[in-house]
């Protein structure tokens, strides 16, 4: 192989190899290009995704596929080969004799017409620089590729890319923020009251609302957030009814005088004689009827007349005080749970069931048995606001006398609550502290619910409190 | 290879190869230089006599160093008779010139045997010569004769020899045949069947002078005759460039091109890059016998620029000379109006020089 020869196929091969590195950029701008063009148009499928991060991923993945594609449906042939060496004759007007140097060149000819070939090649080819002979001519991919990046990733940075209805709505971040209110009151609720399980489940629905919230989750996301959060609710309300024994017998408010008078009743025992205390103890938890109440059945259960000594006392307060604690607490959760409910319908964009609110209230609705019924309260009624004249006639409440209030049957809603009794023999009857409790309840949830128009929420409120004055 | 002299040889030949190769360098050099040189001289001495028609002389002298026949076509007294038997001269060749009648006999071409006595008194026949034994024989209006004449020299320029009483005879090498044929007349003629067209390795047409040309023939004819032409080459010179001209580098490239031209003549080829009048117009495309011509007198015309190599432009220059007489065209060609000519120029368009 002479000089000639080998200075020729050193030239080749550096203008092959320039060759080639412009064909992997372009390819590789081409897919660069594609790939974002692809993913902007992909972008309203981006809801498909199991997580909202991968979409920043999804061009990186579409130019690997790409690039992978172009590489192979582009490769480098020896056509291409030829075509860059005829392109390099033309442009030095060498009437095909590069192109026949190399062919020569590649055959091993070493006749002596093909060495004239190579001399002639050679001395021409002897200043040229392929960079700059040939160099990088940008095609239309790669002024493409800048601006479908900006666009790309300006599409994703303000979410674009989510549809109108995948957007986090203001009724989710509305429900987000209300949850993470009303967490924070039963949060406050739990620790004033000691309850340990509604003060955690507090804490993790907080958390479930800042999360939603910062997200700007959708319905959709907060709704499932708080299904899995009623699940829990539910499974803890359920743990409580089995261990607890006092919980399903007494009211809410009986609960909690129960609890006051077992607090009085601890200080008092331990501020009494050591000797004289259980006699006067009983004397004086005598006047505590919540608590002579639970006395009573205690004396019951042993049967035998005689009083409780001392320690038996303590024993039993502190296992009521318990009982109390895990009651209310179960309580607490199923206010919770109830809530949950309720706003959960509220994500699903149907009618607030303010009666959903009262319904499965533990200790007379089992779960299910909360059945909503068509009756005359429940029918629809004036839109709430209106016919304000006739508000103006609504009577003043007194202790102890018979008001009755006349619905205005029409458009609206309203709800009603069915209280169901444990059957006892001959009969089937509530305590009425239970049932006014249970319409309190109701009435201030539809009261700060805002529902009830201004000038009626004195009046509902002055009827609850003739009724509590009634029952004093 | 095994043994004490093939290890000499393997060891010697390499340090051989270098001043083996230096030396041929410098005669392939010298050849191609000499082959540029001859062409120059050769177009200077005819242009002397014949005006105009360079790019006409250029190929019939690629064709005779090709080896090959031309059959010309034009209009009488456009210079044909005097441009060939110019040629004769100046290449110092022997020069025979046959006017095809419809009375023509092929042995009025070949030759036949004759009865003679020898010098015993003995009866013996003798084979005499005919016309077609000469280097350059020019058939004029090759279209008159009828076509068992126009076999009889077909047959000749394709066997390169004639057979005349079970005997054949060579005829002279370098041997070509320049046969005109008059495009106007055609009453009372023979049209050459295109099995026997396909022979000729050039159709070539000769143009009207131009002005100033007709200006120049009027001086150089009416006054006192020019010189004597120069003799420049002879048959061996023309056998020597016929040998140089086949050891002219070929690309792939520039072959496969060729190759490609000749394949879009055929209708039902798709390699003709959207070339759409190939398609519609053409019944039967060219021959294989197209493509060695078009490449070999590619091979001629890079010798003779000068270049070791030969080039796409050399491909297309010499396309139409070499195909416009192969291509058979359909009647719609005809009603149309349209040529071989404009067909292989809308092919050199669209043909891509590398696939």
């Amino acid at each position: 192989m002479t000089a000639e020869v080998t200075k020729l196929q050193s030239k080749f091969a550096e203008l092959l190899r320039w060759e080639r590195q412009k064909r992997r950029e372009q390819i590789l701008l081409l897919a660069a290009g594609g790939a974002l063009a692809l993913a902007v148009l992909l972008s309203p499928l981006h809801i498909f995704l199991p997580l909202s991060g991968l979409r920043w991923i999804v061009p990186i993945l579409l130019l690997v596929g790409l690039v992978q594609l172009l590489f192979y449906y582009r490769r480098w042939r020896p056509a291409d080969a030829t075509r860059a060496v005829v392109a390099m004759d033309r442009k030095l007007g060498l009437d095909e004799r590069a192109v026949t140097a190399w062919e020569l060149a590649g055959r091993g000819d070493q006749s002596a017409a093909a060495q004239l070939v190579f001399q002639q090649t050679e001395s021409r080819l002897r200043s040229v620089q392929p960079r700059f002979m040939f160099p990088r001519q940008w095609a239309w991919p790669a002024y493409t590729v800048a601006p479908l990046l900006l666009f790309w990733f300006a599409l994703l940075w303000f979410d674009f890319d989510q549809p109108v209805f995948q957007q986090p709505s203001a009724v989710a971040q509305g429900l987000a923020q209300k949850l993470r209110e009303f967490a924070r009151d039963f949060q406050e609720k739990a620790r004033a009251e000691g309850l340990r399980e509604s003060l955690k489940l507090g804490q993790e629905l907080e958390k479930l609302a800042q999360k939603n919230f910062a997200d700007n989750a959708n319905d959709e996301q907060l709704k499932k957030d708080l299904a899995g959060v009623k699940q829990k609710l539910e499974a803890a309300g359920n743990s409580g009814q089995q261990t607890q024994s006092i919980a399903g017998a007494e009211s809410e408010q009986s609960l909690k005088d129960l609890r006051a008078e077992l607090e009085a009743a601890r200080d008092m025992l331990n501020l009494s004689d050591g000797v004289k205390a259980p006699q006067q103890w009983m004397d004086r938890l005598a006047s505590m009827p919540q608590l002579r109440k639970q006395l009573d059945r205690a004396r019951q259960e042993r049967d035998d007349g005689k009083g409780l000594g001392q320690q038996e006392l303590q024993s039993l307060l502190d296992r009521l005080d318990q009982q109390v604690a895990g009651a209310l607490d179960r309580r607490a959760l199923i206010d919770a749970q109830q809530y949950l409910e309720q706003m959960m319908q509220q994500g699903q964009g149907k009618e607030n069931n303010q009666a959903a609110q009262m319904a499965g209230r533990g200790e007379q609705d089992e779960p299910g048995d909360g059945v909503r019924e068509k009756n005359h309260s429940n029918l629809p009624g004036n839109e709430p606001g209106k016919n304000d004249d006739r508000l103006g006639s609504l009577p003043g409440f007194r202790a102890d006398t018979r008001t009755q209030i006349k619905g205005q049957l029409g458009e609206g809603e309203s709800s009603g609550v069915m209280f169901k009794a444990k059957p006892t023999p001959g009969k089937s009857a509530l305590a009425p502290q239970e049932v006014v409790a249970d319409y309190r309840h109701q009435a201030e949830q539809e009261l700060n619910s805002e529902k009830v128009p201004a000038a009626l929420k004195e009046t509902v409120r002055k009827y609850f409190l003739s009724l509590e004055e009634s029952r004093k | 290879m095994i043994g004490p002299e093939a290890t000499l040889q393997d060891s010697i030949t390499p340090l051989l190869q270098g001043s083996f190769i230096m030396e041929s360098l410098a005669d392939i050099e010298g050849r191609i230089d000499s082959a540029r040189r001859t062409f120059a001289e050769v177009k200077a001495e005819i242009a002397r006599v014949i005006v105009g028609h360079e790019e006409l002389i250029e190929e019939v002298f690629v064709a005779l160093v090709c080896g090959g026949h031309c059959l010309l076509e034009g209009v009488p007294g456009l210079g044909k008779t005097l441009m060939v038997r110019s040629l004769g001269a100046i290449l110092s060749l022997s020069f025979s010139r046959i006017q095809f009648t419809p009375d023509l006999m092929p042995a009025d071409i070949t030759g036949t045997n004759m009865l003679t006595d020898d010098p015993s008194g003995r009866k013996l026949f003798e084979f005499q010569r005919g016309p077609v034994f000469a280097h350059v024989v020019l058939a004029d209006e090759i279209n008159r004769a009828t076509p068992k004449t126009q076999s009889a020299l077909l047959e000749a320029m394709q066997e390169q020899g004639v057979t005349v009483g079970g005997k054949l005879h060579l005829l002279e090498n370098p041997f070509m045949v320049l046969a005109t044929q008059n495009p106007i007349e055609m009453e009372g003629t023979y049209p050459l069947p295109e099995a026997q067209v396909d022979r000729f390795f050039f159709k070539l047409i000769l143009q009207y002078p131009s002005h100033s040309e007709l200006t120049r023939i009027a001086d150089l004819t009416t006054a006192a005759p020019p010189a004597p032409l120069r003799e420049i080459l002879d048959a061996d010179g023309i056998l020597q460039l016929r040998q140089w001209v086949r050891e002219v580098p070929l690309a792939d490239v520039v072959k496969d091109y060729a190759v490609r031209l000749i394949m879009s003549t055929h209708a039902q080829q798709e390699t003709n890059g959207g070339a759409s009048l190939a398609q519609r117009y053409v019944i039967y495309g060219s021959s294989p016998r197209g493509l060695q011509s078009v490449i070999l007198a590619a091979k001629a015309r890079a010798l003779f620029a000068g270049r070791p190599n030969v080039s796409v432009e050399d491909i297309r220059a010499l396309l139409l000379p070499s195909l416009r007489h192969r291509l058979i065209l359909n009647l719609e060609a005809d009603a149309d109006g349209v040529s071989s000519e404009k067909i292989l120029a809308e092919l050199i368009t669209h043909v891509a020089e590398v696939a």
